[in-house]
């Protein structure tokens, strides 16, 4: 179905583009076709079917700009879009620091990525209802809540400095809670591919974790040593990027790489890249300006070495774009294909490290505190556990830390051998389990 | 009863549903135009227009939900596609259900509503708007120690087309406008930022461009860039129990986090919690649990003029209302929804149920979420501390899955002694328990310095949706608050 409608927004879209009274445009078209069944109190609650098409116009008009967005493909609707544009163009002031459009000479012709996955596309209610049974029986009497969502995508751009790129990509994501009254479990899985994500398998660790977390006690708050699994992991190092990985937020002093590029950031064995191209990530292969996404050494041996720069932030910083334009002059580029490197401890291991200590399942709600200091807050849920003498022990009350991320990183102990891809929204966190020497739990709660 | 303008093909999905099983179906058109500014500087950071149409057909089949959305509207046979996909997908969500959908009754609404506005905003000139927005970004950025002055404006109009099988037929246009600015200190690796009206955007509300006229935007540029650049000087806010005073715009967080969320009925009913969580209070609770002090009371409000929640009539067709959630301390309401409705005793929704557009299932939202005016005013409120702080303008939050462990970040605090204003510093946050913090609450300002804010920015649900929601608000105190970030 998304191919379908990648195919009629292409027509629309050149028919358009011909011929525009513009100095340059370029069109930029996101389709997906989305499935999303949500299960809570052991029965699905909501099951939604939607497909999409958002037809995203830039023009420009001398040293002038505007955009505008539809989601109607007829040519109409799309040439009223490219007019609006234009005139809005014409009466906004001057922009000396616009890069211009991207030229593929210059920046380079994306290579369509695929991961594609037919099998994920072609799921539909029943197919996910199935795996929705299948997860409820894995998890026997307990209370089971969550989702599966499959989504087809696409994405083409054209331009009349001669971008014409198209890629398309699917994601597959399970979630489940399990909660027993007593306590709560959590298990996930995210692949583009439908065979490599295990609604039963993250079932079962939810009702594991659930079981294991039943009548918690309370540890005080306060510094501890922590192995955080690897989706605690994931959500830290999304809220590094967004604080800290693109250059806008550097050039405007934001970002701990304003006062700390080229300096030690965390330990050597710490690598955090930007990188499409690694078979766990999802997502297309170039950014909204139609650059080819590059492989980014954000963080190298502990350095950090470069933040992803889109044309606008390339060329302020006098360098070239890494191809990782949001489309938005106001958020600035971002890096959406985090993989951090993994290391050659399993799990165990990483607990059997600690001699006292705690073990995080995933954080929840986190915010915030200081962005150029990386300074975190947020609280832990669905399985936090006291570690004694290298072994996991009873469940405690769930806490609040208040972190920096880059001193977590600066204080790891050990990297897991587990890192895998977490996805809940736009692009993939690839991250490992971590032990890390100190951690900051500022308060708890009382569950 | 008014004549409402229908689109056919709208029937013909309600038709194909219903003839394919559906024992009850409703359909709703969205169509939304929007228009996003951004200036920094002098210099030009958004110019974007917005159009978003499409619609949705909800049903219920075998006693489970079904919702298929498209874009492609006012075509019969793909509104007979849609409708049937969304049956299919009903049936398949009846292959795990444990409780049949049952809904409370509800009249088939026939009506037309708008939000009242002085002045269309899409009538104004581009040019105006954004010689507006200048006009605060440049004299904010050319400040002594400002590195980024930002302004903002954001306009927003949905038209609403809803229909169901009970013989509703409803459209309403909502207008959202609203404009703000902050500017940002940087020195030595320290960020400062000030805004106003609020942060995140400023503020919007439900009106005209009249609502940003009324904001009086350029009389605050000066004190907005002056007190940011003082806040790179100032101390770090100690930690330690201090009264708290907190202005309307915090107060307004601390409401939506802790008393709007978690008294969502599909919260409390666990509908939620695998991703946003669920409550710390059960529906047993109302009329029993003490929620906070006597000085707290809040409701539930959709019926107020100008607020981002204001509505008619919400998106399963129900008429909105205004109720109590907290009476004189006390739990005794909560949001629903005709599910949910009954699991209150209630043989009537309160009418809480948004979509964030056309594509997504609605879901109970906070439509404006009040904290009712006191008495006396912030300076009374000052003037009853010794020893304290107050807090201004949200920076930060989070909240536990329960909504019960919070904690938030002022953009500013000035220090109270002896009942007056002192110092300002930097960083100011605290922390808490929903129940003892809000039994902390020993005085609300009272109606003059009340004020409908809007909160543009709320997520919920999976997918996640945004949705723009009300809170009317007055300074508050607070007594012996953990002030700082914990242990």
């Amino acid at each position: 179905m998304t191919e379908g409608l990648e195919g009629e927004a292409r027509r629309a879209i050149r028919s358009v583009l011909e011929n525009a009274p513009a100095d340059g445009v370029e069109i930029v078209s996101v389709s997906s076709d989305t499935g999303l069944t949500r299960f809570a109190n052991s029965q699905i609650i909501q099951n939604t079917v939607r497909q999409e098409v958002r037809v995203y116009v830039r023009v420009v008009v001398g040293d002038r700009w505007a955009t505008a967005t539809t989601n109607q493909l007829d040519e109409s609707h799309l040439r009223a879009a490219l007019d609006g544009a234009i005139a809005a163009a014409k009466v906004s002031p001057p922009d000396p620091e616009f890069p211009g459009l991207a030229v593929p000479d210059d920046v380079g012709r994306p290579r369509p990525l695929r991961r594609f996955d037919q099998a994920v596309a072609a799921c539909d209610p029943e197919g996910r209802a199935s795996r929705v049974r299948e997860m409820l029986k894995a998890v026997g009497h307990h209370n089971c809540a969550g989702y599966i969502e499959t989504l087809a995508g696409a994405m083409t751009i054209v331009s009349t400095t001669g971008v014409d790129c198209s890629d398309a990509y699917t994601r597959g994501a399970i979630q489940c809670l399990v909660d027993t009254g007593n306590g709560t479990g959590w298990g996930e899985s995210y692949s583009h591919a439908l065979d490599e994500i295990d609604g039963v398998k993250a079932a079962r660790a939810a009702a594991a974790k659930a079981e294991a977390s039943n009548d918690p006690g309370d540890a005080d708050p306060g510094i501890y040593e922590v192995v955080l699994e690897a989706s605690a992991v994931a959500t830290m190092l999304e809220y590094l990027s967004w604080v800290g990985f693109g250059a806008k937020s550097m050039i405007e002093g934001e970002s701990f790489f304003t006062e700390r590029k080229g300096r030690r950031v965390a330990i050597p064995a710490v690598t955090v890249l930007d990188d499409a191209t690694d078979s766990r990530s999802i997502g297309v292969g170039f950014d909204l300006e139609g650059v080819p996404k590059q492989t980014v050494a954000v963080i190298d041996g502990g350095w950090a070495s470069q933040p992803v720069t889109d044309l606008r932030t390339a060329r302020q910083l006098g360098t070239t774009s890494t191809g990782h334009s949001t489309g938005s002059v106001e958020f600035g580029p971002y890096a959406a294909n985090v993989v951090m490197s993994g290391g050659d401890h399993s799990l165990e291991d990483l607990v059997a490290a600690v001699p006292d200590g705690i073990l995080v399942t995933r954080f929840h709600y986190v915010n915030v505190l200081d962005r150029p200091e990386t300074l975190l807050t947020g609280m832990t849920r669905d399985g936090t556990f006291r570690i004694r003498n290298g072994e996991v022990a009873e469940a405690v009350n769930n806490f609040r830390f208040v972190q920096s991320a880059l001193g977590a990183l600066s204080a790891v102990r050990g990297i897991g051998d587990d890192a895998r891809a977490f996805s809940e929204a736009y692009g993939s966190f690839v991250a490992p389990s971590l032990h890390i020497g100190e951690f900051h739990f500022a308060s708890r709660t009382s569950h | 009863m008014p004549d409402v303008d229908i689109r056919e093909y709208l029937f013909t999905a309600l038709e194909a549903a219903s003839d394919s099983g559906a024992t009850y179906v409703d359909v709703r058109e969205v169509s939304t135009e929007s228009q996003a500014l951004a200036t920094r500087g002098s210099a030009i950071e958004a110019v974007d227009h917005s159009e978003s149409v499409g619609y949705g057909v909800r049903v219920v089949v075998g006693g489970a939900w079904g919702y298929a959305a498209s874009a492609r509207t006012g075509d019969d046979r793909t509104a007979v596609d849609v409708a049937r996909r969304a049956v299919a997908v009903a049936r398949a969500s009846a292959t795990a259900l444990n409780q049949p959908v049952e809904l409370v009754p509800e009249p088939g609404h026939v009506d037309e509503w708008s939000t009242p506005i002085e002045r269309d905003p899409f009538d104004v000139s581009l040019e105006d708007k954004l010689q507006l927005l200048l006009a605060l970004s440049e004299p904010l950025e050319s400040s002594p120690d400002i590195r980024a002055g930002k302004a903002t404006m954001d306009l927003i109009r949905s038209r609403t087309t809803f229909a169901s099988t009970e013989g509703a037929r409803i459209v309403q246009t909502i207008l959202h406008s609203g404009a703000g600015m902050e500017a940002t200190a940087i020195a030595d690796g320290d960020a400062q930022s000030r805004s106003f009206p609020g942060s995140f955007r400023g503020h919007l509300a439900a009106g005209g461009f009249e609502v940003i006229e009324a904001m009086r935007l350029g009389d605050n540029v000066e004190r907005v860039a002056a007190e940011a650049a003082a806040l790179l000087t100032a101390p770090e806010c100690p930690s330690g129990r201090f009264d708290l005073v907190l202005d309307g715009h915090q107060v307004m967080l601390q409401v939506h986090e802790s008393v709007g969320h978690p008294t969502e009925l599909d919260r409390v009913l666990g509908m939620e919690a695998a991703y946003a969580g669920t409550s710390w209070v059960s529906v047993p609770d109302l009329g029993n649990v003490r929620y906070g002090s006597e000085h707290v009371n809040i409701t539930a409000d959709g019926t107020i003029p100008g607020g981002l929640g204001t509505i008619r009539y919400d998106d399963e067709g129900v008429e909105v209302q205004r109720l109590d959630l907290i009476r004189d301390g006390i739990l005794v309401g909560m949001q629903s929804s005709r599910e949910t409705a009954a699991a209150l005793g209630a043989d009537r929704s309160n009418g809480t149920m948004r979509a964030d557009g056309w594509e997504n299932f609605p879901l109970i939202r906070m439509t404006n979420i009040n904290l009712l005016p006191g008495e006396g005013s912030l300076e009374d409120l000052i003037a009853d501390v010794d020893d304290g702080m107050y807090m201004a303008t949200n920076k930060s939050w989070s909240i536990d899955d329960k909504r019960k462990n919070f904690q938030f970040g002022c953009e500013i605090a000035w220090q109270i002694k002896n009942g007056k204003l002192g110092r300002i510093y930097k960083n100011p946050r605290y922390t808490g328990i929903t129940q003892d913090f809000w039994n902390s609450c020993d005085g609300v300002a009272g109606e003059r310095e009340w004020y409908l804010w809007g909160t543009p920015n709320c997520g919920k649900g999976q997918p996640g949706q945004v949705m723009r929601v009300g809170h009317g608000t007055s300074p508050a105190r607070f007594r012996g608050a953990s002030v700082g970030i914990g242990e």
